[in-house]
């Protein structure tokens, strides 16, 4: 029962962090018009600009302020690069696939070749926090507490603000249909940059919230994630909001309980055979395609 | 003959795709309240004019003065915060959301008049208000031509573009879609509608163009154009 409780723990924390990728991916494909396979290697260094940051001093609302800073203006930045291989039409996804997957080389060896000699960097225990709870081998950390509750909260202020409020509905309407969001005099451009913003400010959050539950980041991490954020979206569904909420929260759930109960070292490849059934099953995915 | 007060005037406006002209410097006027209709076979070019007047066709040439403004060059989203807007061909709705939801949308330029408009739009298309909560991607088809006229009026435009309301409803929905276009040019919206059905558009509208490949062929009162031989002939059927 201890096992369970702890691996429930860090699996619905790694699971809200999967959400939080999907929903940032998904936002970019359904407002955008874009594959942004890079955005996790965007949350990566945004991690070691806090674990940079975290070296110089211990104010962790500068950490926090640094964090989601980088973020938002990596975001902003791949705007005009996507803006010029959007086509109006829809998803050009060969064209921003290639370009985000370059994107994501850059970044890769940038934190490969220059912070740290591309070794992995370790958060400070000031950051990830003491053992919580302890049963044998299984510990729950602070920061997996941190990142558990954090996660929760994010996700649920972003799906209010994604279902709830004005700037939310014009997102879905661009999504929706463009010609009628057109119609109807939202400004698509403006609208499509300040989504950049949004996800900007969702990937900050996202990598506090990792940094506190991994307590590490290394400059493969993103690519790794990047592997199961795609996964996830495609299993939900690509462009499917409530579906990329379920998938990526069971995702997280059930590969927790892999490492508690089989292995730490199959959980991966438990989760990519899980996904595969899925696909082959229903190539749409579980809860529909939405572009 | 009502005084000359133009809420719209294009001068030689083309629209062009690629090598096919679909517009061909026209020519065309709506007056402050009034209601004008645009007819002419498939293909004559009125859905790419209404598209140009909203700036989602880009014109190729001539102007589009909108109460004395050339909008011609302008993005969609300004020319519609200046008061005009299409009733898209087909209705162009948000499906997946929710009937208040899209009207709620329509209201993009206009958030502060938001209740007023509702209602309005609620008195116009009653069934609107009674399935309020519904999904808009399963009303008849009836429905969402109103849904798309009601989501139209949440922005208070000064001129309503429709373009061919009528298609593929029965035969009743139709009337009583054109019994609410003549209700709202009453209460003082000028329009200007394109249409197939010729014998509706003209009972209809005050005034009437007739065009045929890409250019204005014809132009006259529409009381005087229904009993026009010629126009009978290639519009109404030929009885
Ligand atoms: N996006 C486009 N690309 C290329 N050609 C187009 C495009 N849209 C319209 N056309 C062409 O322009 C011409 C005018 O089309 P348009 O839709 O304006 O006619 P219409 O009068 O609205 O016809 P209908 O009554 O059938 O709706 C047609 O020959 C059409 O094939
Ligand atoms: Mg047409």
């Amino acid at each position: 029962m201890e096992i369970f409780i702890a691996q429930l723990i860090s699996g619905i924390a790694l699971g809200s962090i999967y959400v939080l990728l999907v929903t940032g991916f998904n936002l970019m494909l359904l407002v955008a018009k874009i594959i942004q396979f890079a955005y996790p290697q965007i949350v990566v260094i945004s991690m070691y600009t806090c674990w940079g940051v975290l070296q110089l001093t211990d104010n962790k609302f500068l950490v926090i302020l640094a964090g989601i800073t980088v973020s938002i203006i990596l975001s902003i930045l791949s705007e005009p690069i996507f803006r010029k291989i959007t086509s109006t039409q829809g998803v050009d996804i060969n064209a921003s696939f290639i370009a985000s997957m370059g994107m994501a080389m850059i970044i890769m060896d940038v934190m490969s070749h220059s912070i740290n000699y591309g070794f992995p960097v370790a958060f400070p225990p000031e950051w990830i926090g003491g053992n919580l709870l302890s049963f044998g081998l299984i510990t729950v950390s602070k920061g997996q507490l941190y990142a558990l509750m954090g996660g929760i909260i994010a996700v649920l202020i972003f799906f209010y603000l994604l279902y709830r409020t004005n700037q939310g509905r014009f997102f879905r309407a661009i999504a929706e249909n463009r010609y009628a969001a057109c119609l109807v005099g939202i400004p698509i451009i403006k609208t499509s940059i300040f989504s950049y913003f949004i996800v900007g400010v969702l990937g900050g959050i996202t990598a506090i919230l990792f940094s506190m539950l991994i307590g590490s980041a290394s400059p493969w991490l993103g690519e790794f994630v990047a592997l199961k954020m795609l996964a996830v979206s495609i299993v939900a569904g690509l462009g499917n909001l409530k579906g990329g909420l379920f998938c990526g929260l069971i995702l997280g759930i059930l590969e927790a309980m892999a490492m508690g109960y089989i292995s730490g070292s199959w959980s991966n490849a438990i989760a990519f055979v899980v996904m595969l059934v899925i696909v082959l099953i229903k190539p749409q995915g579980l809860f529909g395609s939405r572009i | 003959m009502k005084k000359k007060n133009n809420i719209l005037k294009i001068e030689h406006l083309s629209v062009t795709y690629g090598p096919i002209k679909a517009v061909k410097k026209v020519n065309l006027e709506v007056s402050q309240g009034e209601y004008v209709s645009l007819i002419g076979a498939n293909g004559a070019g009125k859905t790419s004019l209404l598209k140009a007047i909203l700036g989602i066709e880009k014109a190729e040439e001539g102007n589009i003065l909108f109460l004395g403004e050339d909008i011609s060059r302008k993005a969609t989203d300004k020319i519609v915060s200046l008061g005009l807007c299409l009733i898209p061909e087909g209705h162009i709705i948000f499906s997946s959301m929710t009937v208040l939801e899209n009207l709620q949308l329509g209201a993009y330029h206009n958030p502060s008049g938001f209740e007023e408009n509702l209602q309005r739009v609620f008195t116009y298309f009653p069934i609107l208000k009674k399935r309020s909560s519904q999904i808009a991607g399963t009303l008849s088809g009836g429905e969402q031509q109103m849904l798309s006229m009601g989501r139209a009026l949440m922005s208070k435009p000064k001129l309503i573009l429709v373009d061919e309301p009528s298609l593929g409803l029965a035969p009743k929905t139709v009337t009583e879609i054109f019994d609410i276009l003549g209700e709202l040019n009453r209460e003082g919206y000028s329009i200007l509608l394109a249409e197939q059905n010729a014998k509706k558009a003209l009972e209809s509208s005050h005034r009437c163009y007739v065009m045929k490949t890409g250019e204005v062929a014809i132009t006259g009162f529409s009381s005087e154009l229904i009993d026009d031989p010629q126009i009978r002939q290639a519009y109404l059927g030929g009885s």
